[in-house]
C-alpha cells in the first residue's frame, strides 16, 4: 500500500492547528526512492491533553532499568502508587544461581516509603534513613537503589547524602537515582539516568572475570517471559560465556565486572546504548547491535558476532548451531505461515522491538504497515550517523552526561579486547557494524509508514486507514483494538506468555500470533438478525 | 492496630494512589474524560492498571508536565491539555484530579480553572477539580472526594421528588448492575452514582467511540438535593469524605448508611430499606433469590466452618466480605486494609464481637505484614485483589479474587458479591476454593495420620 502525505494529513485533521503542526513532524512515509531517512521527531515533549503512551523518568529508570537487577534491593521514594505501579507488570524473569541465592533474589518485592503528608511538608529523609536501616536488618542485601518519584525533588530530600550516609553505616552500595517522573520527555530521561549511576558507581568495581574464551554482556536485553534465558542457551552453546545479561536477571556482582568481557551486545538500544558508549570510551570495549527476534535476523546476529573475534572454530560452531536450530524449528513456523502469511500488522513498542519484530513477522510472512516508538530518539528511526546533528533541547539538557575518559588502567584497544590484531580488527569494521545502529528506516517498505509517539486518538485513525490484521502493542492500546474488531498482541508483557527471543521464542510467538488471528469472536460481531447494511453498534444488549 | 507500627518500609503495598480513585468515579458520569494535572507518567500508571482491571481502553490525559513546570508552574500545561481535551473528545464534563507533583508545588486548580473559563468564554463544559495528591490518600479516599466533588458541582436545591439517591463505592461494574437490577424490581426510581457500569464494561459491537455511553446524567445529579432519601453503601467512608453525608448536611436528604448488600443479612436491610420506602412487599423473584442463598449457605456450611481466611483490600469491600465470612461460619482470621482514613474498625466492631477468636485487624498496612500476620494465623483461604499473589503462591493459600485491582486473572469488572444471587455465587467460589484444597491435601493427611500406606 503506498500512502502520501494528503492522506494521512486527514487523520490530524481533528487537531488545534499548533497540535497539528507538532504531530506531522513525528510523522515519516518511507519512499524507497530517497536516499536517506528524512527527519523525524522525536524525544520531544509530549502534547498535554493528547493521550501519549509514554510513561515518566521513573517508569525508565525503576521500572525498566534498574528493577530488574535481582539482587539489589530498590527502594522507590515517594508516596504510594508509582511503587505499586511498577511492581512486577513487566515479568522481567529472575532465577537463584550459585552466586545469588534465593533469598537474596529481590524482584518479587516491592518497596516504597509511602510517604504521607507530614514527610512532605517537614521532609522524607528521615524516614527513607529508617527504612534503608531496616530492610538491611530484614534483608541484609548486597547494595540497594533509591529510586526518587515527582515530590522528592521539589521537596528538596537530598537522597544522595541518605545513600552516602547509609553507605557509611551498613558498607555496602547504596545508590540514588533522581529519576523523578517530571525529569525529561518521557521514561528515556530515566533510562539516562540509570546508565549514568550504573556506569559511574558498579561498573568496573569488580576483579574477577568470568572463566571461558569469549565473555560477552548482552546489555538492554531485560528477560521479560524469560527471553534472556532463550538466548543465553545458543550463546553458551556456542562456546561464549555470558557475563552479564542487563538488566534481565542480572545480578550486582556480573554488573560490577561488565567491563571485564571482550565485547557488548546492544539488543535494545534505546534504553541501554548509554552505557554501551561510555563502556567504550572508559575501558575501550566494542559493541555490536544484535536483533535477536525472528529466525533470519537472529542467525545474522550470531553470524556477525562469531566473525569478531576472528576464531574459526568458534565461527564454524555457530553455523553448527544455526543450522540445526534453524532445521528444528522450520517446519513448526511454516504450518503457522498459512495462517499468518499477508496479514498485515502495527507496531508500537519499545526501544528497538517495533524494529526488531518486523524480521520475526516476516518470517511468518506479515508485514509491519505502521510502527513507532513511544520514547525513541531520531537515531533509533534514522541511524546513529545522526547524532551529532541532534539538537539538545532544555528537557535533554537536564539529565547530567558523564564525560568520561579512557581508565589509565583498565582501558585496552577494541582489537586487544577481541584478541585479534589491529589490521583484523579494521577489517572486521568493514564487514560488522560494531558500534553502530541503522535504526528502523532502512528495514521498512515504500510507504509503511513511521510514527514517533502515537497516540490514541492516532491509532483509532491508523485503524480506520489500514485495517491492520493484527495491533502490536502495550496493554493500553489492546482494549480499543479489540473494540475496533482488530486482535492485538501486547508487546511489553506478552500477555503471560514467551518467551520470545531466539529460536524457541520465535515458535511461542507464531503460536501466539496465530491464535490471536484465529479468534472466532470477530466474525460473530453481526448477529444474524443485522446481517443486511447494518454495521452493528458499541451497544448491542 | 498492627503491631509493628514503628515500621516505616511499605512492603509489597495493599493500596494504590489517590488520583486513581478520582479517575474511575468520573467514569461513572455520562460523557466525562479526565484529565490528570501532572507528570505523564501519572496517567500513563493509572491507566494500565485500570485496562488490566477492566479490559477496556480506559482514556486518562495527562497535562503532561516537564521540569520547566515545576519552576514556572503548570498553569499553561494545564490549559492547553483542557484545549486538546476538549478538541479531540468533546466531552461534557472534564474532571481535573492533581497529583503529588501539583499538589507539592502548589497548583492553585481553582483558580486556573476559574481563569480558563474567563479566557475561554463558555464552553459547554463543565470543569471540575478535585485535589487528590497520594500522600493524602490511597484510590478509596480518591474515589469518595471525587464522589462527593461532582454532586457538589451539580446538586442545587429543588423541589421534592421521589428518586431516591444511591450512592455507591468502588465495586465492579458487575455489582453496580446488580444493585440497580434489585432497585428495579423493587420498583424504586433512583439516581446511582458513579455509575460506571456500562462506562468501564462496554459490550463488544465492532464500533468504537471515543467517549463510551452510559454514566450518571449530570442532569439527575443536579437533582439529587429533591431526593426523598439516599442510600450510601459507605459504612466505612469518613464522614469528611462521604457524599451522602454532604447532601443530608446541605440539603437535608436523609442518610441511610448501609453496608454493601453483600450476604443475606446486609441484603436484606437494603431490601428492607426499598420496602419501607416504598411500601411495596419483596417481589416473589426476590424471595426466590433468597431462598435459595440460605438453602447455599445450609449446605456449605459444614465445609466454610474449616475456613480461615485473610480478607484484604479497600475498606467497604472488606467489610462486606468479612460481613459474609462471619454468616457462613468462615472464619475472619485476618483483616486488613492499605488505606488509612476509615471508619473500618468502629463498623466491623459489632460483627466481630461475638465471633469465636479475635481477628487481627490490620489497618494502613502493607502485604509483608499481612503474610506474617496470615501465618500466624495458619489462614487457608485469602480473599482479595491481585496484589496478594505472591504471599499466597509463596505459601500455597488459594486467593479467591475480588476487588480491585486484578490484573492476573481475567473479568474483573465482571466480579459478583452483592445481591442474593452474587452472594451466593461468590460463596460457592469460597466454598469450592476450601474445598479444592482440601481434595487436593485431606487424603494425604489422613492416611498419614493413620499410618496407611499402598491404599487406593
Amino acid at each position: 500500500m503506498t500512502e502520501t502525505d494528503g492522506q494521512l494529513a486527514e487523520m490530524l485533521e481533528s487537531y488545534p492547528e499548533t497540535v497539528k503542526k507538532n504531530r506531522k513532524k513525528h510523522l515519516v512515509i518511507k519512499n524507497e526512492a530517497a536516499e536517506s531517512c528524512p527527519q523525524i521527531e522525536a524525544n520531544t515533549r509530549t502534547i498535554p491533553g493528547i493521550i501519549s503512551q509514554r510513561g515518566c523518568a521513573y517508569a525508565g529508570c525503576k521500572g525498566v532499568v534498574v528493577g530488574p537487577i535481582k539482587d539489589m534491593l530498590t527502594i522507590t521514594h515517594g508516596p504510594v502508587g508509582c511503587g505499586y505501579y511498577s511492581w512486577g507488570t513487566r515479568r522481567n524473569k529472575a532465577r537463584a544461581d550459585k552466586t545469588t541465592p534465593k533469598d537474596q533474589v529481590y524482584s518479587q518485592l516491592c518497596f516504597t516509603t509511602d510517604m504521607q503528608e507530614p514527610d512532605i511538608v517537614f521532609g522524607g529523609e528521615k524516614k527513607l534513613a529508617k527504612m534503608i536501616d531496616e530492610v538491611v536488618a530484614l534483608y541484609h542485601p548486597r547494595a540497594i537503589n533509591i529510586c526518587a518519584t515527582c515530590p522528592v525533588g521539589l521537596i528538596g530530600d537530598d537522597i544522595g547524602a541518605v545513600a552516602k550516609a547509609a553507605m557509611e553505616r551498613h558498607n555496602i552500595q547504596v545508590l540514588a537515582y533522581n529519576c523523578e517522573g517530571y525529569k525529561g520527555v518521557s521514561q528515556s530521561a530515566g533510562h539516562h539516568i540509570a546508565n549514568n549511576t550504573i556506569m559511574e558507581k558498579i561498573v568496573g568495581t569488580g576483579t574477577e572475570r568470568k572463566p571461558g574464551k569469549h565473555v560477552i554482556n548482552l546489555l538492554g536485553e531485560y528477560n521479560i517471559g524469560g527471553d534472556g534465558w532463550e538466548l543465553e542457551r545458543v550463546l553458551t552453546e556456542i562456546g561464549y560465556t555470558v557475563n552479564c545479561v542487563l538488566t534481565g536477571d542480572s545480578s550486582y556482582l556480573n554488573i560490577k565486572t561488565l567491563h571485564l568481557a571482550d565485547l557488548n551486545l546492544v539488543q535494545c538500544h534505546r534504553s541501554i546504548n548509554y552505557i554501551a558508549e561510555m563502556m567504550e570510551t572508559r575501558y575501550g570495549t566494542p559493541w555490536l547491535k544484535v536483533n535477536f527476534i525472528g529466525i533470519e535476523a537472529m542467525n545474522q546476529s550470531l553470524r556477525q558476532l562469531a566473525q569478531c573475534f576472528g576464531d574459526p572454530e568458534l565461527e564454524a560452531k555457530t553455523e553448527v548451531v544455526i543450522q540445526r536450530e534453524t532445521a528444528r524449528v522450520t517446519a513448526a513456523l511454516d504450518q503457522y505461515r498459512k495462517v499468518c502469511a499477508g496479514k498485515t500488522a502495527f507496531a508500537f513498542v519499545g526501544g528497538s522491538r517495533s524494529h526488531h519484530y518486523q524480521y520475526l513477522l516476516r518470517d511468518l510472512g506479515m508485514e509491519v504497515m505502521v510502527a513507532g516508538y513511544e520514547f525513541a530518539h531520531r537515531d533509533d528511526y534514522e541511524g546513529r550517523q545522526v547524532i551529532p546533528m541532534i539538537k539538545t533541547d532544555a528537557d535533554s539538557k537536564n539529565i547530567p552526561e558523564l564525560h568520561l575518559s579512557p581508565d589509565p588502567e583498565k582501558y585496552r584497544e577494541a582489537h586487544e579486547h577481541l584478541s585479534i590484531t589491529k589490521e583484523q580488527y579494521e577489517e572486521l569494521k568493514k564487514e560488522v557494524p560494531l558500534s553502530y545502529y541503522e535504526g528502523m528506516y532502512p528495514n521498512m517498505k515504500g510507504g509503511e509508514v513511521m510514527i514517533d509517539d502515537c497516540n490514541h486518538h492516532e491509532i483509532e485513525e491508523l485503524v480506520a486507514r489500514y485495517k491492520p490484521d493484527l495491533i502490536f502493542s502495550g496493554v493500553r492500546d489492546k482494549y480499543v483494538a479489540h473494540k475496533l474488531g482488530v486482535a492485538s498482541k501486547q508487546l511489553h508483557s506478552y500477555d503471560y506468555s514467551g518467551p520470545y527471543a531466539g529460536y524457541n521464542g520465535a515458535l511461542n510467538f507464531a503460536r501466539d500470533v496465530t491464535n490471536a488471528l484465529m479468534t472466532p469472536a470477530w466474525n460473530l460481531i453481526i448477529p444474524p438478525w443485522e446481517k443486511n447494511g447494518n454495521e452493528g453498534s458499541e451497544n448491542h444488549a | 492496630m498492627s503491631h509493628n507500627t514503628a515500621k516505616q518500609v511499605n512492603e509489597n503495598q495493599c493500596q494504590q494512589c489517590m488520583p486513581l480513585g478520582g479517575v474511575i468515579a468520573f467514569k461513572g458520569i455520562e460523557n466525562a474524560m479526565v484529565l490528570v494535572h501532572g507528570s505523564q507518567g501519572c496517567s500513563t500508571y493509572m491507566r494500565l492498571v485500570n485496562v488490566e482491571h477492566y479490559n477496556e481502553p480506559v482514556d486518562i490525559a495527562s497535562s503532561s508536565l516537564n521540569e520547566k513546570q515545576t519552576i514556572y508552574g503548570g498553569e499553561a500545561n494545564l490549559k492547553k491539555a483542557i484545549d486538546n481535551v476538549l478538541r479531540v473528545y468533546q466531552p461534557g464534563v472534564l474532571g481535573v484530579v492533581t497529583t503529588c507533583l501539583a499538589e507539592t508545588m502548589g497548583e492553585d486548580l481553582d483558580r486556573i480553572v476559574a481563569d480558563y473559563r474567563k479566557e475561554r468564554g463558555e464552553t459547554g463544559i463543565d470543569i471540575i477539580p478535585v485535589p487528590t495528591p497520594s500522600y493524602s490518600g490511597s484510590q478509596t479516599e480518591g474515589f469518595w472526594a471525587a464522589t462527593r466533588a461532582i454532586i457538589a458541582r451539580y446538586a442545587r436545591a429543588t423541589e421534592k421528588h421521589d428518586r431516591i439517591n444511591v450512592i455507591v463505592p468502588h465495586i465492579s461494574p458487575a455489582d453496580i448492575r446488580e444493585i440497580r437490577r434489585l432497585l428495579d424490581l423493587m420498583g424504586c426510581a433512583y439516581t446511582l452514582i458513579p455509575d460506571y457500569s456500562l462506562t468501564l464494561d462496554r459490550p463488544a459491537g465492532g464500533k468504537y467511540q471515543k467517549i463510551p455511553l452510559g454514566g450518571t446524567r449530570t442532569e439527575d445529579i443536579a437533582r439529587m438535593p429533591g431526593a426523598p432519601l439516599t442510600i450510601q453503601f459507605g459504612e466505612t467512608c469518613p464522614d469528611e469524605l462521604s457524599p451522602g453525608r454532604w447532601l443530608e448536611q446541605q440539603f437535608n436528604v436523609p442518610l441511610v448508611n448501609l453496608p454493601l448488600p453483600t450476604g443475606v443479612e446486609a441484603t436484606d436491610r437494603f431490601l428492607l430499606a426499598l420496602q419501607e420506602f416504598t411500601g411495596r412487599p419483596l417481589p416473589e423473584a426476590l424471595a426466590l433469590e433468597r431462598g435459595w442463598l440460605l438453602d447455599g449457605m445450609a449446605d456449605a456450611h459444614k465445609y466454610n466452618a474449616e475456613g480461615r481466611a485473610a480478607i484484604y483490600g479497600e475498606p467497604e469491600l472488606v467489610y462486606a466480605v468479612v460481613r459474609l465470612c462471619a454468616e457462613n461460619g468462615i472464619a475472619p482470621a485476618v483483616i486488613a486494609s492499605g488505606t488509612r482514613t476509615s471508619r473500618l474498625a468502629a463498623c466491623l466492631e459489632p460483627v466481630i464481637a461475638n465471633l469465636d477468636e479475635r481477628p487481627e485487624l490490620l489497618e494502613e498496612t502493607d502485604f509483608a505484614t499481612i503474610e506474617a500476620a496470615s501465618l500466624r494465623a495458619a489462614v487457608n483461604l485469602a480473599i482479595g485483589h491481585s496484589g496478594g499473589k505472591f504471599f499466597t503462591e509463596r505459601h500455597g493459600i488459594p486467593v479467591v479474587r475480588m476487588g480491585f485491582p486484578i490484573h492476573d486473572r481475567i473479568g474483573g469488572q465482571r466480579i459478583l458479591i452483592v445481591g442474593y444471587a452474587g452472594s451466593l455465587s461468590f460463596l460457592d467460589r469460597l466454598t469450592n476454593s476450601l474445598l479444592e484444597a482440601k481434595y487436593a491435601t485431606y487424603r494425604e493427611r489422613i492416611r498419614h495420620q493413620m499410618g496407611i500406606t499402598g491404599g487406593i
